[in-house]
């Protein structure tokens, strides 16, 4: 569904992204993780082009998204992101917050909308807080709204990246067990985290980023329990 | 000097209506109102211009902004009652030149208040918005400005507070506005400036502090609301 064929990005004189090679089936859960600077996050960020790439290529279903016919609009609706610091509207609410997409994006009316925004947060377990604005909200709580945007695209795939790393560590698990039941559901994921335990118990595949490269991968237990290579033995120490 | 007040106050007030055209303190807040309300649009057009990739654009609105901000008000009232008549064909009153004058410089100003707000807003506002599939029309009209124009209200009412003093200026032009009324006025009685131009001080600061002070609370009230408007925890 997405293909990495030898990505690479410079900032400047600095390579984040050194010839990346990868694929991730439908329906599979990848986790990328690595210390950060590695890279995994701008990877993931250049499936929906908030980051352009400088060699290789990255193919979504196919087709090279920096592409001159693609539309990166239509293309965006297909693919959710799910930011670290949430990015939720502040002066709308959760609800407010889902519907416009569906209203300027679907060309939905008001109502059907509305309907739609509380369906995806009641599967997030925020019907109640659907008139509140972000301010009111938890960390937690905003994050699962910010999932529950996205999936109210219809999307092919979600993006993580890093969707707990801002928050108090008591509101980690509402969001790791969101995500848990969407992988269950069958919906293609790559996430970026720092969370070992839900890389797994949830992932299909584990991909380990150093230096801008994909220097392991494979399913967890492979991967994260006979970690043979130095860098992630040493990383896993670091962060287990 | 209550006596002025008592024997002009209609005039400080309306000008010279129903006998001839409105002016007075009616005059000054309409052209200090429609002034600000027109250049609006235009000063968010020129902050968009101002911020987009396309040199094109930038650059034009660019030279408008620093050009019109480089000059002074008076200077830039001669230059519409002069060259405008030119360019539209036929003669200009005092009130639309003034106006249009008005216009054009409040715009350049709140244009940079607004492109400040709009740079200041948190990057991931615009990720999010283009995450979702927004292209740049709904981004900047339901995602950004909505937030920028939140946290600019009270600069507005500041720069509103500054339309009214600058509304003065209209005098050199015959624009009927109060200071055009208070120098009537004073060409009528001739021997009392002070008290006449005291008169039209209190106006002005009535009006003008009235203003500043709501502008105050209302930057206290959205201080007190933004915990989550504007800043969120990077």
């Amino acid at each position: 569904m997405i293909r990495f064929e030898t990505v690479e990005k410079w900032y400047g004189q600095h390579q984040v992204l050194a010839g990346v090679t990868g694929e991730v089936k439908r329906g599979e859960v990848v986790t990328l993780i690595g210390s950060s600077g590695s890279g995994k996050s701008t990877l993931i960020r250049t499936v929906t082009r908030l980051e352009n790439v400088q060699g290789g290529k990255v193919l979504f279903e196919g087709v090279d998204v920096a592409g001159r016919s693609v539309d990166i609009n239509r293309l965006r609706q297909r693919i959710g992101f799910v930011f670290q610091a949430f990015n939720l509207f502040p002066h709308l609410t959760a609800a407010g917050n889902i519907t416009l997409g569906l209203e300027r994006l679907r060309k939905m009316r008001k109502a059907a909308a509305r309907e739609r925004a509380m369906t995806e947060l009641h599967r997030v377990g925020l019907a109640d807080k659907a008139d509140m604005l972000p301010s009111r909200l938890s960390g937690g709580q905003r994050q699962r709204v910010a999932i529950a945007r996205a999936l109210a695209m219809d999307p092919d795939v979600m993006l993580f990246d890093e969707p707990t790393s801002a928050l108090d560590p008591e509101m980690v698990g509402e969001v790791l067990r969101v995500m848990k039941t969407l992988a269950q559901n069958g919906m293609t994921m790559v996430v970026v985290t720092h969370e070992i335990g839900f890389a797994r118990e949830v992932a299909d595949t584990v991909w380990f980023l150093d230096k801008g490269q994909i220097v392991e991968s494979g399913p967890p237990a492979g991967v994260l329990d006979n970690a043979g290579d130095g860098r992630l033995r040493s990383f896993l120490s670091r962060t287990c | 000097m209550l006596q002025i007040l008592k024997d002009n106050w209609l005039l400080f007030l309306i000008g010279q209506y129903p006998h001839g055209p409105v002016g007075g303190l009616a005059m000054t807040v309409f052209l200090a109102v429609l002034g600000l309300s027109l250049s609006f649009p235009v000063a968010i057009g020129l902050a968009l211009a101002r911020l987009s990739p396309y040199r094109w654009l930038r650059a034009p609105a660019t030279a408008v902004v620093y050009v019109v901000r480089g000059l002074p008000l008076i200077m830039f009232i001669f230059w519409t009652y002069f060259a405008l008549p030119l360019l539209i064909g036929h003669a200009v009153g005092g009130v639309e030149t003034l106006l249009f004058a008005l216009v054009v410089y409040e715009a350049s100003y709140l244009s940079e208040i607004i492109r400040a707000g709009i740079e200041g807003l948190p990057k991931g506002q615009t990720e999010a918005a283009k995450a979702l599939g927004l292209g740049y029309i709904p981004t900047t009209f339901n995602v950004i400005l909505p937030q920028v124009l939140h946290n600019m209200l009270p600069s507005l009412v500041s720069q509103f507070v500054s339309t009214i003093k600058e509304t003065s200026l209209g005098y050199v032009i015959s624009a009927n506005e109060v200071t055009f009324a208070a120098s009537q006025v004073n060409n009528q009685l001739m021997t009392q400036p002070f008290e006449v131009y005291g008169l039209l001080a209190l106006t002005y600061f009535t009006l003008c502090f009235t203003l500043t002070s709501a502008a105050r609370w209302l930057e206290r009230r959205l201080t007190a609301e933004r915990g989550g408007l504007g800043v969120q925890l990077a």
